[in-house]
């Protein structure tokens, strides 16, 4: 717990996609530290989920290199893949299929055992609130309750990393309030996250850094109180105006 | 191994929610098979077993009409409705009325017309060979005429081979007359039953020859057809259930969330074929099983089994393999799951219209016999075709595994390609 360096090192990111006239990110380079809650802010089409994209492996930088570090040892692509979460903006799971065998299939394909699998769901379940419809089909959930199997998911194997695209878009105040909580709570053990919103006021009462993307660039990016102090924005979203303007970003 | 437990266990619990899935794959095999048997079972009767009904109006005065019924109602071919009464003209509108497919007219001096010409024959034999002085030349005898009658809907060659029948019958009357009439003739009393076994039962016989591996002597029967054809259309009926299956997960960004876990994709391929390829034995099981215990109940044709089992597993199998494959293709290349269960049921449609599923192939114009060569149904129903009615050896089999083998390549190929496309693999 006391390593508080980098968690992964972004260095010089570029990528463009094949039929694209230009660069969606432009030479990124950031540093998450560990146990940060890493807040990935900008307008539409700014470049925030192509960046988590490539941090998650989902898709390659046409330039760059990312460094990952856990407890300050440089890790492998395998071990990377064992040890990072990944929490989709969409309803990444089978809806036909129920919460708990949701998570039965993804924690195996995260390698953990049965006698394992049984004690995390439940532990999950528990935390999230969804314990009493454990067994019923994803599909008769809600709209809070399918975030949570969603972000459930993503926490299954205790990453040492976690990727958040947007996990409390569309959801009611409960299940918001339910999530980052819960959120909060794995930070402190440990768990660094890396985050996308566009709630400025939940982004800003849940992160300690960010980086405000636009156009594929780093517009700012660092301490969010330092940020606010440094810019003379009372709050995240005059912050997030000022820096990026008040044009539609359709 | 607990991963690809729970990879076949998420399918198939995945399978088994998709209740309309499991029903279009079930179900439907078990009730075209039923209906479409029923059906096409009597027009198979007609061309392999059944006697075919025949209206007859004779108003011959003599034996020789009486004689060469005979001879027809032995033949076992026809099923013969007299209609004496009815006038010549009145038979055209009764055969269309009874929906019977062939009449025969025997008119009033047929027998008299048929000796007249054989005492004519008679006459000049007798005066060739020098036995009768009378050089008079006799008047030709105008040889009496049979009509046939068929349905504008029958076949040119059906209609042929009937008249055939018929004409042979005629030509053993005529022959018979004839020599009793030169027996008579030359005073030689009636022709001996060793000269009549001559004439009648020793004739060149023309041997029947299966051409099957197994002298199998199995003819193509309802049964025998849309057992396999209709399994065959079952199996790749699966894309509307796998290949939905395959479209949700893509776009839904359950295979990008694989994509960042420990675990390779191909075992999440793996687990979708072996599922689905089991589904595919199961097809053939349950509906093989109604072709061999059900029918039969219903008097329809019992399903005779292949005797080669090897061959046969192989041909169940890289036929689920085809299904399977084809279901991929469509899953990964559509857009939508509308897309997908749309699109890939009209094909299997089509492909099983030119592949001979609905109707067989060897009725089809030659244009689409070469058009079915096309259809991955065509050469699975080839396959189980070589098994039940050639007894098929693995030679035989050979053109049908390599296209298949092939076809099974190219959809495992576009579905990768499409895969990486999607970056998803």
């Amino acid at each position: 717990m006391m390593y508080k360096g980098p968690a992964i090192q972004i260095e010089n990111i570029t990528k463009r996609y094949k039929s694209a006239q230009e660069d969606s990110l432009n030479k990124v380079s950031l540093q998450i530290n560990e146990r940060d809650v890493y807040g990935l802010l900008g307008p539409n089409g700014a470049g925030k989920t192509t960046l988590i994209s490539i941090l998650c492996g989902i898709i390659p930088p046409s330039k760059g290199n990312i460094n990952y570090y856990i407890g300050g040892n440089s890790v492998s692509e395998t071990e990377r893949r064992s040890r990072v979460g990944f929490v989709p903006q969409e309803y990444a799971f089978y809806q036909e299929l129920s919460a708990k065998q949701n998570l039965d299939y993804f924690g195996a394909m995260y390698n953990l055992s049965k006698s394992e699998l049984t004690v995390r769901i439940d532990e999950l379940l528990e935390a999230l609130g969804l314990m009493k419809s454990a067994d019923k089909k994803v599909s008769t959930f809600s709209g809070g309750m399918k975030r949570r199997v969603n972000l459930a998911i993503g926490l299954i194997h205790k990453p040492s990393i976690l990727f958040l695209d947007e996990p409390t878009v569309g959801v009611d105040v409960q299940s918001k309030n339910a999530i980052i909580k819960y959120l909060e709570e794995i930070n402190r053990t440990g768990t660094t996250i890396v985050y996308t919103s566009h709630h400025m006021s939940e982004a800003e009462e849940f992160c300690n850094r960010i980086a405000l993307i636009d156009h594929g660039k780093v517009v700012v990016e660092g301490d969010l109180q330092e940020l606010l102090k440094e810019n003379f924005a009372p709050d995240l979203q005059s912050l997030f105006i000022k820096l990026t303007g008040e044009e539609y970003r359709d | 191994m607990f991963k690809i437990f729970s990879s076949i266990r998420k399918e198939l619990l995945l399978l088994v929610s998709d209740k309309v899935g499991l029903a279009l794959m079930f179900l439907m095999p078990l009730l075209l098979v039923f209906i479409i048997t029923i059906i096409q079972d009597s027009a198979y009767k007609i061309v392999n077993e059944n006697e075919i009904p025949m209206l007859v109006v004779n108003h011959d005065e003599g034996v020789q009409g009486n004689n060469l019924l005979k001879l027809l109602y032995e033949s076992r071919l026809f099923k013969i409705d007299m209609l004496n009464n009815l006038p010549q003209n009145a038979l055209k509108k009764e055969l269309l009325a009874s929906g019977k497919m062939i009449a025969l007219y025997i008119p009033s001096g047929f027998t008299k017309g048929l000796e007249s010409n054989v005492g004519e024959v008679s006459h000049m034999m007798m005066r060739d060979f020098g036995l009768e002085q009378d050089s008079t030349e006799t008047k030709t005898a105008e040889m009496p005429a049979l009509s046939f009658y068929h349905d504008p809907v029958l076949q040119e060659n059906y209609s042929a081979s009937v008249r055939g029948v018929i004409d042979s019958y005629m030509g053993m009357i005529e022959k018979t007359m004839m020599i009793e009439r030169i027996y008579t003739d030359m005073d030689l009393g009636s022709k001996s039953d060793k000269l009549n076994a001559k004439m009648n039962v020793n004739r060149v016989k023309i041997n029947q020859i299966v051409a099957s591996n197994n002298n199998s002597v199995a003819v193509p029967n309802s049964t025998q057809h849309n057992v396999p054809a209709w399994t065959i259309f079952a199996m790749f009926f699966m894309v509307v259930s796998l290949g939905s299956n395959i479209v949700k997960e893509r776009v839904n960004g359950s295979f990008l969330r694989l994509k960042t876990m420990p675990t390779s994709f191909m075992l999440v391929m793996f687990s979708k074929m072996a599922v689905y390829v089991v589904v595919a034995v199961l097809q053939v099981t349950l509906t093989f099983s109604m072709g061999i215990w059900v029918l039969p109940k219903i008097g329809l044709p019992q399903l005779t089994l292949p005797t080669n089992y090897p061959a046969f597993a192989a041909v169940v199998l890289i036929s689920s393999m085809a299904a399977v494959s084809y279901a991929l293709l469509i899953g990964a290349w559509a857009r939508t799951q509308e897309q997908a269960s749309g699109f890939g049921a009209i094909s299997i449609i089509i492909f099983g219209a030119i592949g001979g599923i609905l109707v067989p192939s060897f009725v089809m114009p030659e244009y689409m016999q070469f058009a079915s060569n096309f259809s991955p149904l065509h050469w699975c129903l080839e396959g189980f075709y070589i098994l039940f009615l050639k007894g098929g050896s693995w030679q035989e089999l050979r053109w049908v595994m390599l296209f298949l083998g092939v076809f099974i390549l190219i959809c495992q190929l576009c579905t990768y390609i499409k895969l990486r496309i999607e970056k998803i693999i």
